[in-house]
């Protein structure tokens, strides 16, 4: 049966839309979607039902409570995350940092890997208010974590210099390698460091921990096997002891890198790593990388500055 | 003299057709055999009939064809019979009864075919140890393949799936037989399960089972996956009269993971490992007269599991228990004589999650989304989409502590197919409610208590989710296909129901 607009119409070109008609094809596309939709009379059924809706039912007990201010997810050990104590990642306590640095006021929840949209911590989930859109109650990974700053009223100045990049990579790199394998790969540490850290908050089983304590040893070795053939323990502390030396000259006698007024995301950056390797309370075994950062005075000044800034002192 | 082209013809003419004497011939021998064989039953009948109350004394029991079984293994099965181990004489009528139910012991072993023949023989009388009333008997069996494979596709509840499967049986020659299986479907992404299972003293009720089982399964409506890594240890018997217990131990390390990206809070926080160390115990009592479509009978389900109390440690700790009965009554139509094919089926479900300290502690632990219960479907609540009912944050069914749920069921035969079709047609109502245990706000075992009473009082707060409607049934030998339109009439706040039609497929409704 012909639409009432072809008559109409008549020998107009189909093909071309005039104002406020359809194309055929959008037309015949309307026709299909009706034999699909719900005819009218069940349509009025479905209206009426449901007869009764009572509210809704009560959350367990280990559901969150709600909270009115961002969660910040981040791996802590004990009473940390409740006291707002720096994490013990360093991914996660860079983020944390820059949070603080920001002015973005928020609530830390320890956490594993398992709960990020991502796959690793941390990530933020904002605080929901009613008149949030689905869009704006989504978790944040920490990539995105500049931009959800600069959106809420956080205060966020950035210098993008080519030196900037250059150094990010010798953190994210040179140093991380350095990190990786003195957390990781070095037994002494990973029993006394890494394992209450990381494995033992997982399970309380023998088996699962050991199964998982294998699991992270072999993604360590993997992650470093992606730059080198062979991991040389000599290289990559040496590596690590010159990325530092060059961060304590770029320091020099200021306070904040790059000459700032006030601190800004390189600095969260190296304290990340500057804190985690000078915090004694870890129980750090093999202490080699410890040393070569505590030699540089100034990068030990810098992380106590930050200390005392945003977490209270030691 | 005829064309040698014609007589050719007619040749294979002649072949073609079928010589009606010929069939005539081939039906009579038919019958004469028939008829012989029947005469032959008959008088074996009249013979054991009339000598049932012969004595006899069972001198040997032969199994023939069991190569690969241990002699132990049948002694056990056989020794009972011999007259030498038994006080009291036979008769001919006993001695048949005990030889009948041994070979029956045999066939449900499964490891041999299900054609058991057995002979009776009188011992030649020239042989000095034997007696009169001696009878030999012989059992001829024919022992199955050790090794199958099979691959095929698996319809359960509201799942489907394509499986491969590998069976070693009589691996020691005591009929113990490894399963190894490994699948992959809509739901249970993949899984690979590993079974061994013995019989205990050559008694095919009794079997002890140790199964070994890994697992990556998707759950849409929580927003995560869980995969599992675990293993268990498990009796099972069944008593005379066809109940049938289960009592295992199993260990299993739990994961949520692979998180959607607007999983909700409770999800988020209950996401990475925990291990579940629990002993189970199943009591079911199937007295129905058909699995799907029952018109008379009840069946009888309870299901208790103790997880990490005492030194069970583990990462969870509760006392679980759950209780399913379901009943059938035919109802008689007054205009029709006899079974109408209308029928009345009711069913009943209940269960409660009762949190436990871990181990030898003191506070007990809420409980987890692993362990919750979930409640509605087309298996379950129809009406409801799949977990539509219960607590939920945001998109996700978090699950719930406490549940009881009930359906009743009219199954009426279509009136021009009749009623010894397997299709019926299906006016159902069912409700049901889930709550989780309320948070009281204080600490110590009696709040456990008090929590859970006071969970149960709210069970009956206002009416329960009810939902009604119509459908078709169809019983298949595999599974019972349901096709229903539903409305939702009494719903809680966020809870889902399902409009319009459902399709199910499943081996247990409500």
């Amino acid at each position: 049966m012909p639409p009432k607009q072809t008559t109409e119409k008549g020998h107009s070109d189909e093909k071309v839309p005039s104002d406020g008609t359809q194309t055929s094809f959008a037309r015949q596309k309307g026709k299909v979607r009706e034999i699909f939709s719900i005819p009218a009379p069940i349509k009025k059924l479905f209206d009426l039902v449901p007869v009764v809706v009572y509210p809704a039912n009560p959350l367990p007990q280990r559901a969150p409570k709600s909270a009115r201010i961002p969660s910040l997810y981040v791996f802590s050990k004990g009473q940390d995350a409740a006291a707002g104590r720096p994490s013990v990642n360093p991914s996660c306590l860079k983020w944390q940092t820059f949070l603080n640095i920001a002015g973005i006021d928020h609530r830390l929840v320890s956490s594993n890997n398992h709960a990020s949209p991502t796959g690793a911590l941390p990530f933020l989930l904002p605080a929901i208010h009613n008149s949030d859109s689905l869009q704006e109650t989504l978790p944040v990974p920490s990539n995105k974590f500049v931009k959800y700053a600069t959106e809420h009223g956080g205060i966020v100045e950035e210098s993008a210099s080519m030196r900037y990049s250059a150094y990010q990579s010798l953190l994210d790199h040179r140093i991380r390698n350095a990190w990786l394998f003195t957390l990781y790969l070095e037994p002494l540490n990973f029993s006394a460091v890494a394992y209450p850290l990381y494995v033992a908050s997982t399970s309380s089983n023998p088996i699962v921990r050991a199964s998982i304590s294998h699991q992270l040893r072999n993604a360590a070795e993997a992650q470093l096997l992606k730059h080198t053939p062979v991991i040389d323990t000599d290289d990559l502390y040496s590596e690590a002891d010159k990325a530092f030396e060059a961060l304590s000259i770029l320091l020099g006698e200021d306070s904040w890198f790059f000459g700032n007024g006030k601190p800004a995301l390189f600095d969260a950056s190296v304290f990340a790593y500057t804190q985690l390797l000078l915090d004694d309370d870890l129980g750090w075994k093999e202490k080699k990388l410890c040393r070569a950062l505590r030699v540089r005075d100034n990068l030990v000044q810098h992380r106590e500055r930050l200390l005392v800034r945003y977490y209270g002192g030691s | 003299m005829a064309n040698p082209a014609d007589s050719g013809d007619d040749l294979f003419e002649s072949l073609r057709k079928q010589d009606p004497k010929a069939e005539e011939k081939a039906k009579l021998v038919a019958e004469r055999e028939a008829a012989q064989n029947a005469k032959a039953q008959q008088r074996l009948m009249e013979l054991i009939g009339s000598n049932s109350s012969l004595p006899v004394t069972v001198s040997s029991i032969r199994v023939i064809g069991v190569n690969h079984t241990r002699r132990a293994f049948l002694d056990r099965i056989f020794d009972p019979l011999l007259s030498a181990n038994r006080d009291a004489p036979y008769t001919l009528g006993e001695a048949l009864q005990e030889v009948g139910s041994a070979a029956d012991k045999l066939r449900r072993f499964e490891i041999f075919h299900p054609s058991l023949h057995t002979f009776v023989d009188r011992p030649s009388p020239t042989d000095p140890s034997s007696t009169p009333t001696d009878i030999d008997i012989y059992l001829k069996a024919e022992e199955r393949s050790r090794i199958s494979l099979k691959t095929g596709t698996d319809l359960g509840n509201v799942e489907g799936s394509a499986y491969g499967n590998l069976t070693w049986r009589n691996i020691f020659g005591g009929a113990e037989s490894l399963n190894l299986n490994a699948s992959a479907g809509t739901r249970t992404r993949s899984a690979y399960q590993a079974t061994f299972e013995t019989p205990v003293l050559s008694d095919p009720e009794k079997r002890i089972t140790v199964d070994a089982l890994q697992s990556s399964t998707s759950k849409p409506w929580c927003s995560h996956d869980e995969a599992l890594k675990g293993m268990g240890l498990k009796y099972s018997w069944a008593t005379e009269s066809g109940t049938r217990h289960q009592v295992g131990y199993t260990g299993v390390w739990r994961q949520v993971t692979g998180l959607a990206a607007n999983a909700s809070p409770t999800v988020r926080h209950d996401a990475g490992d925990s291990v579940k160390s629990s002993i189970s115990h199943t009591w079911l009592s199937d007295q129905r007269n058909h699995p799907f479509l029952p018109n008379k009978g009840y069946l009888l389900k309870t299901v208790s599991e103790i997880a990490g109390w005492g030194p069970l440690q583990g990462d969870v700790a509760f006392w679980k228990s759950e209780f399913e009965t379901s009943g059938a009554i035919a109802v008689p139509v007054p205009g029709i004589q006899g079974d109408s094919g209308v029928s009345l089926t009711g069913g009943f479900r209940t269960g409660m999650l009762y949190p436990l300290p871990v181990g030898f502690s003191s506070t007990s632990q809420p409980s987890r989304i692993n362990d919750r219960f979930q409640l509605g479907g087309p298996t379950d609540v129809r009406g409801f989409k799949i977990s539509g009912l219960g607590p939920r944050d945001g998109p996700d069914a978090v699950g719930g502590d406490i549940y009881a749920a009930g359906s009743a069921n009219l199954l009426v035969p279509f009136p021009r197919v009749g009623k010894d079709s397997p299709l019926r047609m299906q006016f159902f109502a069912n409700a049901g409610r889930l709550l989780a245990l309320r948070d009281l706000g204080e600490q110590g075992s009696k709040s456990t208590q008090k929590s859970v009473y006071s969970t149960v009082a709210q069970l009956a707060d206002g009416a329960p989710s009810l939902a009604a409607g119509v459908g078709v049934v169809y019983a298949h030998p595999v599974a019972r296909f349901e096709m229903n339109f539903s409305l939702p009439l009494i719903l809680r706040r966020g809870e889902e129901g399902r409009k319009g039609l459902q399709f199910g497929v499943g081996i247990n409704f409500l």
